[in-house]
């Protein structure tokens, strides 16, 4: 040192570090027996002050090493000598015992008495050292901060929490090395035992069970304190899983052989609950998972498909049930071991399916049993009609039923989707599927659906309030959605409407309006385009009527008899013409009927006005969709008046003014009426059966009194008809709409395949037009998904549509090709 | 974001306006005194102890000078890097978006300056109260230890309070507390919301007042009785300002400035309080009787412990000396040491040889709480967390002055003291763990105890004299209080002190000591073989040298290198400037002067007689020579350290 320097600072009161040996033993031996007062709590004497001031100045010497160590020394001596023997103490005979796998000779009760004392004993010894601990890592804080961090030293609290670990839990029991049981071992065991008596409904110990969890959950394995090496997860939780996993594979095979599946269902959804109860009140939140999946495992997925296909009580039993309690508990197993819910969905779907084929032959039954006799008359003319009416119209009725029962089995299969299946998003698109199937798979299905249209559009909606219609169509909408052969049901529904338009069956205009607007919204545009052109041309038609009215009016022709007019003109494409007059056969011309006089005036009338109008239009007249408003009088019929109005099919009009001419108390024969008017025989005799047999119409008188019309019959003027009412309505025999027997339908469907072969060729040139080259099966892929919206073409359709555009060069075959490929011909 | 040019022109346009209007507060008043004036040359020349000095005086060094200057201008346009960081550390505002803070970082000298000034929250200036501010306000929330000791009842609410906070800061209960000092609860008149009343002791507990005062649907008072309740009761405590408060709102600027006032308005009233009362209050008697004084819970000062500290047995002994000595260099810094009555009444026993004193301070817990000492220890089971009739005494291991800075650091957040008790007072704050105190202590003794290091002439024309001047502080004693309290700032600043006085120290035992105890750090935790003491002195060592040769500029070497030629030094005059920021330890000058020493002891002693030639002006007209020749030879020197200690370094 250099001499004289003066000093302006104060050197430290301490001395700093090297010179000066502190007393180290003395100042630790204050620290220690601080500890030891620390551990029999005498803490409330003890200066922080001073303790911290000495482990502050053994630090600041450097003697933090010397410190930590000895402290960590204090600690190990202390777990060990006092706190594993306390705790050996309450150790007793049994648990030994029992950890040592031998023979179990305890009682219950026993076991949990023993197990719940050395629970409290280390529980108890627990706290203590945590207690001790926080006490001590406060008054050696300054060590904690310097020395363990600039060293990289587990802090204090840690290494003495590691002694806790190796001197209270892991040392072994005995001294023979073989034997390592430890306390550990047998916390463990003990653990397990309370958990499986709690699993068994006995009553245990739940917070002292926590508060040991809690105390594995805060011992690691290493000083590094990492959050996966905790002990809880290390020694506990495996053996936890393993007795976890074992339970329930026993108790799922004990529930199965013993329950039904709702209890099976309520038992498991309570188990799981119980477990997740038991994670957070009893054992520790980080299990919760895991044991959560070894209950769905061991307990519901293994044994759910059998419990879904119990006989007696699974999903089968409680959908016709209704049980959708537990349906929804089913629902929410599934749900927990499998996201797709497969086994449910294919019991479910089983279910619809068979359910659905039922109501199909249920159906096919009904439309069965009954034609056949009208099959074996058909030969005989006489006879027939009137049988198959009653058929008929039973029938429509059998369709009308099938639809409605489809409907209910929907609304109950949509019941138990909201209610018990939460909505599940794939177990909708399941459901539709199978209702998909089952309906298409009933070929009737199309015509079936628009007949229930019709019945409700001419019936059903009589009284309905708007909403109800709408309930209604939204219904039968549904269903048309399941229908593939979309254009069936247009080709019916295009039927059956234009019946009602033209016989002006409909209740209510709007309702069909609201009904095509809802197809269009379902199936698209393309679809209602030519319903909706209909509806067109009645509205044309009612202006061309009162415009040729008012023609009529300024021409001046005064004749008060002239009989008024309405023509409905419907343009062929959009109508469906021959399925309005199915008898005819696609190329026989239909006979022109002989209009009288005066009729036939008008008709000449009207077309030469029409054709005025629009040149070039071809008008064809078809009698058969007519009706006439006639004023008859009746000579000899009883009371003051002896007129009546009488609507009638044109036919019928036709043939009544045929009677006008004949003297009183003549007659005609069938035959002869046939000549005069032209009118198709199976017409004719309809027409005559109605207005000559029907009971309560009988304006003709026939002889011989029969049922049916014969060629050689005679028909009188019958004087003495009488009707109670002033206006009445002749209807024609099978005008309205009904089922098709199997020979409309099948010529139906001939039609129908046509129709789609023209599709289908459309389809293909289209996406040819545009490829240029396509191979065939993209070329299939591409036609199928570009039609699935309006029907499902068949494949051997498609090939041979193909075949037949080769044929007329629209397509050429490209050569050696493999695979298969076609080229567009321009 | 950054402003446009523009954008900052309008916005200082309209802070003048604001400021003419008296509506705010200038940023950067001028001022024209002496003292900032003495600062402000400090920044320029990068004379931190002058700066720390004027700084404890407690100039504004937000302030700017004739010339528009703030300091922190002009210490960032001088590039001393070292000033800088002192005035930033020391409160100065360098705000984004500001004129004068743009300025700053603008004339910023280099990057090393531009980046530290930007380090330090350039966008948003701390509030250096900011700590004190929202530690008494958590008081009010704090569950855990319980320090309240008045209970305030509102309707349904209590407020658990702290005696001295409001007689601090209301002269409304500073009256009627000092009338009744036992009072445990107080009640709030009905007529007053309690929203009204929580907004008080929010304001009195310096907690930042919202604009929302609350009140409304569901709390059974609506917005306009609440305001007037805090109308009322600022009334009735005498704390206005809550009201004016409460009624300005609005701009940003002027609301923070409102804030900065009120906290330190709120500071100054503790500091008062803590002055009158604290301090005033102390009880100073023999040691042997300081175990049995007993104070009551219910004091005057509403204290509810007691701090003691013994006089030390060697305090005469330090201090008598300075005290008598009148040779002293700067005997007017002796103002800045708080002599208070304390030290007369403590030193004038002990210098009549009678025993030692103790002496008490009533303080209060919530206070102490801001030391994670006191904070555990008052947590803990222990002892002194325990309740008893009389006051606890808590001794601590620091002299009476220490603890008077201890304490009024976590009253008042000042930290003026002078340097002779910096050092005790680092080991106070790290045995207390207070991580600021000890930042500031490292910061008093590294900026006080520099010397006039900028003026290097100067303290070679000293050490001329070979018989060096006083030493103001023991450099072993820093370095060491550095490792030992973790202070790397006090290890760069005596590696610095060493390096500009190495000529004096290089040939001590104690340096050599010191050098081996650095070895020995790093040894302990085996990591790289270097000396870090080391490294920094030549660190230092070039900085002190190469000054030198970039003044005198590279031609006028060439030209006199002919004059003189020592092989030594023809490698210094070529390379030295070139090399310019590189780690000496790797300078090929480093092994020319291994060579030099490793070839002879003397040779070695030749060169030494060479320097103080040189030193002593012998070589006369050649002072630049000499300085290359003194580098190397200290540079020589700590290689035969080195190679003495056996250190491979």
């Amino acid at each position: 040192m250099i001499a004289g320097r003066g000093r302006r600072i104060r050197p430290p009161r301490r001395g700093l570090g090297t010179s000066d040996a502190v007393d180290f033993d003395s100042m630790w031996d204050v620290l220690a027996s601080s500890l030891r007062e620390i551990h029999t709590k005498n803490a409330s004497k003890l200066s922080f002050e001073e303790l911290y001031r000495n482990a502050y100045k053994l630090v600041l010497k450097k003697r933090g090493e010397t410190l930590y160590i000895r402290v960590k020394e204090f600690e190990a001596e202390w777990l060990a000598n006092e706190v594993q023997p306390r705790i050996i103490e309450e150790l007793s005979q049994t648990l030994l015992l029992a950890t040592s796998g031998t023979q179990m000779i305890a009682t219950a009760n026993e076991k949990r008495v023993a197990g719940e004392k050395l629970l409290r004993a280390l529980k108890q010894a627990w706290e203590d050292h945590n207690l001790c601990m926080n006490m001590t890592t406060d008054v050696l804080m300054y060590m904690d901060r310097v020395y363990c961090k600039d060293f990289r030293k587990p802090s204090i609290f840690s290494a003495s929490m590691g002694q806790f670990r190796d001197h209270v839990l892991r040392t072994p029991l005995s001294d023979n090395p073989d034997d390592q049981i430890s306390i550990a071992h047998i916390l463990n065991a003990v653990m397990l035992d309370q958990v499986q008596m709690d699993r068994e409904g006995d009553i245990v110990d739940k917070s002292l069970l926590k508060s040991c969890a809690y105390m594995l959950e805060g011992l690691y394995e290493t000083e590094d304190e990492d959050e996966s090496t905790k002990l809880y997860l290390t020694s506990f939780e495996p053996e936890f899983l393993r007795a976890s996993e074992e339970f329930y594979r026993l108790e799922g095979a004990k529930l199965l052989l013993e329950a039904d599946a709702g209890t099976f269902c309520k038992d498991a959804r309570k188990r799981v609950n119980e477990e997740e109860d038991r994670c957070r009140s009893t054992l520790s939140p980080l299990t919760l998972t895991k044991v959560k999946s070894v209950v769905e495992t061991e307990l519901i997925k293994k044994n759910l498909p059998e419990v879904i296909a119990l006989e007696a009580s699974g999903v089968k039993y409680m959908l016709d049930n209704e049980r959708l309690l537990e349906l929804e508990l089913i629902y929410e197993l599934s749900a927990r071991v499998d996201p797709k819910k497969e086994e449910l969905r294919k019991a479910v779907q089983a279910r619809i399916l068979e359910m659905g084929n039922d109501v199909n032959k249920a159906t096919a039954a009904a439309t069965h049993t009954l034609p056949k006799p009208s099959d074996q008359d058909g030969d005989k003319a006489e006879g027939e009609e009137k049988a198959s009416e009653k058929p008929v119209s039973q029938q429509t009725t059998a369709a009308i039923k099938w639809v409605d029962d489809v409907l209910q089995l929907k609304e109950r299969y949509d019941h138990v989707l909201t209610e018990a299946f939460k909505s599940d998003q794939g177990l909708q698109t399941a459901f539709s599927r199978s209702f998909t199937d089952f309906i298409n798979a009933f070929e009737r299905s199309s015509e079936y659906l628009s007949l229930f249209f019709d019945e409700n559009m001419k019936k059903g909606i009589k009284g309905k309030t708007e909403n109800e219609v709408d309930l209604l169509l939204d219904k039968g909408i549904t269903l048309l959605r399941y229908i593939q052969d979309k254009d069936m049901f247009e080709r019916y529904y295009k039927k059956h409407l234009s019946r009602r338009l033209l016989m002006k069956r409909s209740i209510s205009m709007d309702a069909e309006r609201q009904m095509i607007s809802k197809m269009k919204m379902e199936v698209g545009n393309t679809f209602t385009q030519r319903i909706e052109a209909m509806f067109k041309d009645m509205a044309v038609s009612a202006d061309l009527t009162s415009n040729y009215k008012r023609h009529v009016a300024e021409l001046g022709d005064p004749d008060p008899k002239r009989a008024e007019i309405e023509v409905n003109v419907l343009t062929s494409t959009m109508w469906p013409l021959e399925a309005m007059a199915p008898s005819y056969n696609d190329g026989e011309d239909r006979p022109r009927c002989i209009f009288p006089p005066q009729i036939e005036r008008i008709k000449q009338g009207f077309e030469k006005f029409y054709l005025d109008k629009h040149s070039g239009r071809q008008l064809t007249w078809q009698a058969n969709m007519g009706t006439a408003d006639l004023r008859a009088y009746f000579p000899e019929m009883k009371g003051a008046k002896k007129t009546r109005e009488i609507n009638v099919s044109t036919y019928a009009m036709v043939i009544l003014l045929l009677f006008n001419d004949l003297p009183p108390g003549g007659f005609m024969t069938t035959e002869e009426i046939q000549a005069r008017t032209n009118i198709p025989l199976n017409e004719l005799t309809r027409n005559l059966q109605s207005l000559g047999v029907a009971q309560k119409t009988r304006v003709l008188r026939k002889e011989p009194m029969s049922k049916d019309v014969k060629i050689d019959d005679k028909f009188y003027f019958n004087e003495t008809f009488y009707s109670q009412f002033q206006k009445f309505k002749i209807g024609v025999v099978t005008s309205g709409n009904k089922v098709e027997d199997s020979q409309e339908r099948s010529e139906t469907e001939k039609k129908n395949n046509d129709t789609r072969g023209g599709v289908i060729e459309a389809a293909i040139v289209r996406i040819m037009k545009q490829r240029k080259e396509l191979s065939h099966q993209k070329l299939i892929a591409e036609v199928i998904q570009q039609l699935t919206a309006r029907f499902m073409p068949d494949v051997n359709m498609v090939k041979k549509r193909v075949e037949s555009l080769i044929e007329r060069e629209y397509l050429e075959r490209i050569e050696d090709r493999e695979p298969a490929a076609y080229r567009y011909l321009a | 974001m950054v402003l446009r040019k523009d954008q900052i022109e309008a916005s200082l346009q309209e802070e003048k306006k604001l400021i003419e209007d008296g509506k705010l507060k200038e940023d950067n008043p001028l001022d024209v005194s002496e003292t900032f004036f003495r600062l402000c040359e400090a920044c320029r020349c990068g004379d931190l102890k002058t700066c720390q000095e004027t700084i404890t005086e407690g100039v504004n060094i937000n302030a700017r000078d004739r010339f528009d200057y703030t300091p922190l201008i002009l210490a960032s346009l001088c590039g001393h890097f070292e000033v800088v960081q002192l005035l930033l550390e020391s409160g100065a505002l360098c705000e984004r978006d500001t004129f004068q803070g743009e300025r700053c970082l603008y004339n910023a000298l280099n990057d090393r300056i531009r980046n530290l000034l930007l380090s330090y929250d350039y966008s948003k200036s701390t509030d250096p109260l900011q700590p004190l501010a929202s530690h008494i306000t958590s008081l009010l929330t704090r569950e855990h230890p319980q320090t309240s000791d008045i209970l305030v009842a509102a309707a349904e609410e209590s407020f658990r309070l702290h005696k001295f906070i409001l007689s601090a800061r209301s002269p409304y209960f500073a009256k009627k507390l000092s009338v009744a000092p036992d009072t445990a609860s107080w009640k709030l008149p009905s007529a007053i919301p309690p929203q009204a009343f929580g907004i008080a002791i929010k304001y009195i507990y310096l907690g930042e007042i919202s604009n929302d005062v609350g009140g409304g649907p569901g709390t059974g008072f609506s917005e306009d009785e609440v305001l007037e309740g805090i109308d009322k009761i600022s009334r009735q405590l005498e704390i206005i300002s809550l009201w004016d408060g409460i009624l300005e709102s609005g701009d940003r600027r002027l609301a923070r400035q409102r804030r900065t006032d009120e906290v330190d308005k709120g500071r100054n009233q503790l500091e008062a309080w803590f002055s009158n009362n604290v301090l005033k209050h102390k009880i100073i008697l023999d040691t042997a009787r300081a175990e049995n004084v007993k104070w009551d819970r219910n004091n005057g000062v509403f204290a509810d412990v007691l701090l003691r500290a013994d006089e030390s047995d060697d305090a005469f002994e330090i201090e008598s000396p300075l005290e008598e000595d009148p040779l002293q260099r700067k005997p007017e810094r002796k103002n800045g040491i708080p002599i208070g009555p304390l030290r007369q009444a403590s030193r004038s026993p002990s210098r009549d040889g009678k025993p030692r004193k103790s002496i008490l301070f009533p303080v209060h817990r919530a206070m102490l709480l801001r030391s994670e000492y006191f904070l555990t220890m008052f947590s803990s089971a222990f002892r002194e967390a325990q309740a008893t009739e009389y006051l606890h005494i808590i001794s601590m291991d620091c002299s009476p002055e220490v603890l008077e800075v201890v304490l009024q650091f976590l009253y008042t957040e000042k930290t003026d003291f002078p340097l002779e008790i910096a050092i005790d007072v680092l080991f106070a704050a790290d045995h207390l763990l207070i991580e600021k105190l000890k930042m500031k202590a490292a910061v008093v003794i590294s900026t006080l105890g520099n010397g006039s290091m900028s003026q290097i002439p100067t303290r070679l024309d000293a050490a001329e004299t070979s018989s060096p001047a006083p030493e103001e502080l023991d450099i072993y004693d820093v370095v060491r209080a550095g490792w030992l309290t973790r202070v790397p700032r006090l290890e760069e600043f005596g590696a610095r002190y060493l390096a500009y006085r190495l000529e004096s120290y290089i040939d001590e035992e104690d340096f050599a000591d010191l050098v081996r105890e650095s070895a020995n750090r790093i040894k302990g935790r085996q990591e790289t073989d270097t000396i870090e003491l080391l490294d920094d002195i030549r660190y230092y060592l070039s900085e002190r040298f190469r000054l030198r040769f970039e003044d005198s500029g590279l031609e006028d070497m060439m030209e006199e290198e002919p004059t003189i030629a020592t092989e030594a030094e023809t490698d210094i005059d070529g390379k030295l400037p070139e090399d310019e920021g590189v780690d000496m330890g790797s300078l090929p000058n480093g092994d020319a002067a291994r060579g030099d020493v490793n070839s002879s002891s003397g040779i070695m002693m030749k060169d030494g007689s060479s320097t103080i030639r040189t030193l002593d002006g012998e070589m006369v007209g050649d002072e630049l020579e000499g300085d290359a020749i003194n580098y190397q030879i200290l540079l020589g020197k700590i290689e035969g350290l080195l190679t003495r200690l056996k250190l491979d370094a």
